[in-house]
């Protein structure tokens, strides 16, 4: 980086009668340090306005009481004591640790089979990829409202495909009854995330040198050999990110819960965004409560936020 | 043992299409349902008279979602949050990018650090505080507050993407250019963006998309139907009883058609942008 401030470079003869000023100017946007400050100042703003400060105010609410608009009352650690005695919240933590560990534990395996049969040869195989990938581009908001529709009671499609096939009798509540509710929004998050993983575990496929499948085929290595032997190897590093940015994304979303049952019936599927949305936002407006719902998870997301930042910027050579 | 082993493989072969085609099914019976729904007179959606396939296909649907709905509103707001919040990021991520890709300076390396961290703090975290600011603001149901809202998320992320590519972009290129006369900005306007028209693709239309597709935080700085955009819009159609399933599904599948459509254009770049820090997991 020694080229920025030795090269000089002939100014045309009109530029010659540049004043003073000008000249300094330029002198001083020609350095490295002026300049980078420059060009990074808007993004700066950007992280401080839209990120540090909302995060450091965040903090400051969960020690008020506070509804929208108005100055906050100073009441200490009431809003965290509250919480943690509410068996409401208990339940959102248990909910979300099941929520997030099955949701990503699922979408794991079905799109590291998925990206495995995409990886062999077949016709059209190309087609069938860009096709199986289409519900990771359908806005979530979407899938969610057609999935609440699948699952409707009375005319949805998969009551009256059971009815059809006289499976059931009584047709099923696959959203309000408290013993299916989790297992329904598992489902719809599953079939949203699953072409995540496909996406990133088949880039990782292809990565893999063939010859080494070849000189394991010389070596006699079974098909389940080379596969636990090579491919889960190498797809290792894929596997730890993609599970931890799945992690984070999935137990902070918020629009399947809110959107196909809005944590019920009883809680039963309230995940730790949602609480936070309807303690801040639905009638009460208790936003320092909100917010100090969202603080308490946070340790544990950062944990795989540091470990991710660490991954990206390697990648891009930082 | 050759013989072992192509029957081994032929195996794996069956084995993969039939996973194949549960997969597809798994896939497609939900698209259909929409599309289908869509389609049907209220008669075959609801009541004894459901039709699996529609019997008379209709567009009556699509006619009442424009006639009878702020729909096209919703679908304006959208087009003008998600080109805003693009165009604005775009040049903020660019700047960003070079400054940290090309030129030497104290803090470059924290600065780095910072925009990734930023990208992967989720909106759920900050969404009260931040409903908070943009009421004290006066920035709720307003597109311009939900632009500038956007960029939070936007810019760390394109900034992210472009540094890779514009680090790959050689040296020697800008030198020269510079020794011709260009100062760094002509030379990021003339030599580095051009070269990384691929990264330019990917990051457009990621924040598009994600503009597109946000949920939270349209839902909580708009309450009016003029501000709202197509994902709060819907939600808040299912809210209303007097909305029946046919001309909502008949929206989605309009409201998911544009990135569904985007996707299998750029479908090539976008998954190799993806392979590490992707959207939506």
């Amino acid at each position: 980086m020694a080229t920025s401030t030795t090269v000089s470079f002939p100014l045309p003869s009109s530029r010659r009668r540049l004043r003073w000023r000008g000249e300094r100017i330029q002198r001083l946007l020609a350095r490295d340090r002026t300049l980078g400050y420059l060009f990074l100042f808007p993004a700066i703003l950007v992280i401080v306005g839209l990120v540090a400060y909302p995060f450091a105010s965040a903090i400051v609410m969960t020690f008020q009481a506070k509804t929208a608009g108005t100055p906050g009352r100073f009441i200490g650690l009431d809003n965290y004591r509250e919480l943690l005695q509410s068996e409401q919240f208990l339940r959102t933590v248990v909910n979300t640790v099941v929520y997030t560990a099955v949701g990503v534990g699922v979408k794991f395996l079905l799109g590291l089979s998925m990206a495995l049969v995409l990886n062999q040869e077949r016709f059209c195989n190309n087609l069938f990829r860009s096709f199986l990938l289409i519900p990771w581009a359908i806005p979530t908001v979407m899938s969610a409202l057609n999935w609440r529709w699948m699952f409707d009671d009375a005319s949805g499609l998969i009551n009256n495909i059971l009815v059809r096939l006289n499976l059931i009798d009584e047709t099923i509540s696959w959203l309000s009854n408290p013993h299916l509710a989790m297992f329904s929004v598992i489902v719809v998050v599953v079939w949203q995330g699953t072409p995540f993983f496909t996406m990133s575990f088949l880039a990782g496929l292809q990565a893999i040198p063939k010859e080494l499948y070849e000189a394991a085929e010389i070596d006699g290595a079974s098909v389940l050999q080379q596969f636990s032997h090579i491919t889960l190897p190498r797809l290792r590093p894929i596997f730890i990110t993609a599970v931890m940015l799945s992690a984070i994304l999935t137990s902070a979303g918020i629009q399947f819960v809110l959107i196909l049952t809005n944590g019920g019936p009883a809680d039963r599927t309230m995940i730790f965004p949602v609480l936070a949305y309807n303690l801040a936002l639905g009638g009460a407006q208790r936003l320092g409560m909100g917010a100090a719902v969202s603080l308490i998870f946070f340790p544990i997301l950062v944990v795989f936020i540091v470990f991710l930042t660490r991954r990206m910027l390697r990648e891009k050579g930082e | 043992m050759a013989l072992r082993m192509t029957a081994q493989r032929r195996a794996f072969q069956a084995l993969g299409n039939g996973i194949l085609v549960l997969m597809l099914l798994w896939t497609a019976i939900p698209f259909y349902w929409m599309i289908a729904t869509s389609l049907k007179h209220d008669k075959e959606i609801y009541g004894y008279e459901a039709t699996l396939i529609p019997e008379k296909p209709t567009l009556d649907n699509y006619a009442t979602v424009f006639r009878e709905t702020p729909y096209l509103t919703f679908l304006r707001n959208s087009v003008v949050v998600a080109a805003g919040s693009t165009a604005v990021s775009l040049v903020i991520a660019c700047l960003g990018a070079y400054a940290i890709a090309r030129l030497n300076f104290p803090g470059r390396a924290l600065l780095a650090r910072g925009l990734v961290f930023t990208y992967l703090v989720p909106t759920s975290l900050l969404f009260i505080p931040m409903f908070a600011m943009m009421s004290v603001l006066r920035l709720t149901d307003s597109l311009h507050g939900l632009i500038i809202a956007y960029l939070g998320f936007d810019v760390p992320f394109c900034t992210w993407l472009l540094m890779g590519y514009f680090k790959s972009v050689p040296v020697e290129l800008e030198e020269a250019a510079r020794v011709d006369g260009c100062n760094r900005v002509t030379a990021l306007v003339r030599i580095v963006l051009p070269m990384s028209l691929p990264a330019i693709v990917v990051v457009t239309f990621f924040s598009f998309t994600h503009a597109w597709n946000e949920f939270l935080y349209a839902h909580v700085f708009t309450s009016t139907t003029s501000a709202r955009t197509v994902t709060t819009g819907l939600v808040n159609f299912m809210s209303q009883d007097v909305f029946f399933w046919g001309p909502l599904m008949a929206s989605t599948v309009m409201s998911a058609l544009p990135p569904v459509l985007m996707f299998l254009v750029f479908q090539r770049w976008v998954v190799k942008g993806l392979t590490l820090g992707g959207v939506k997991g």
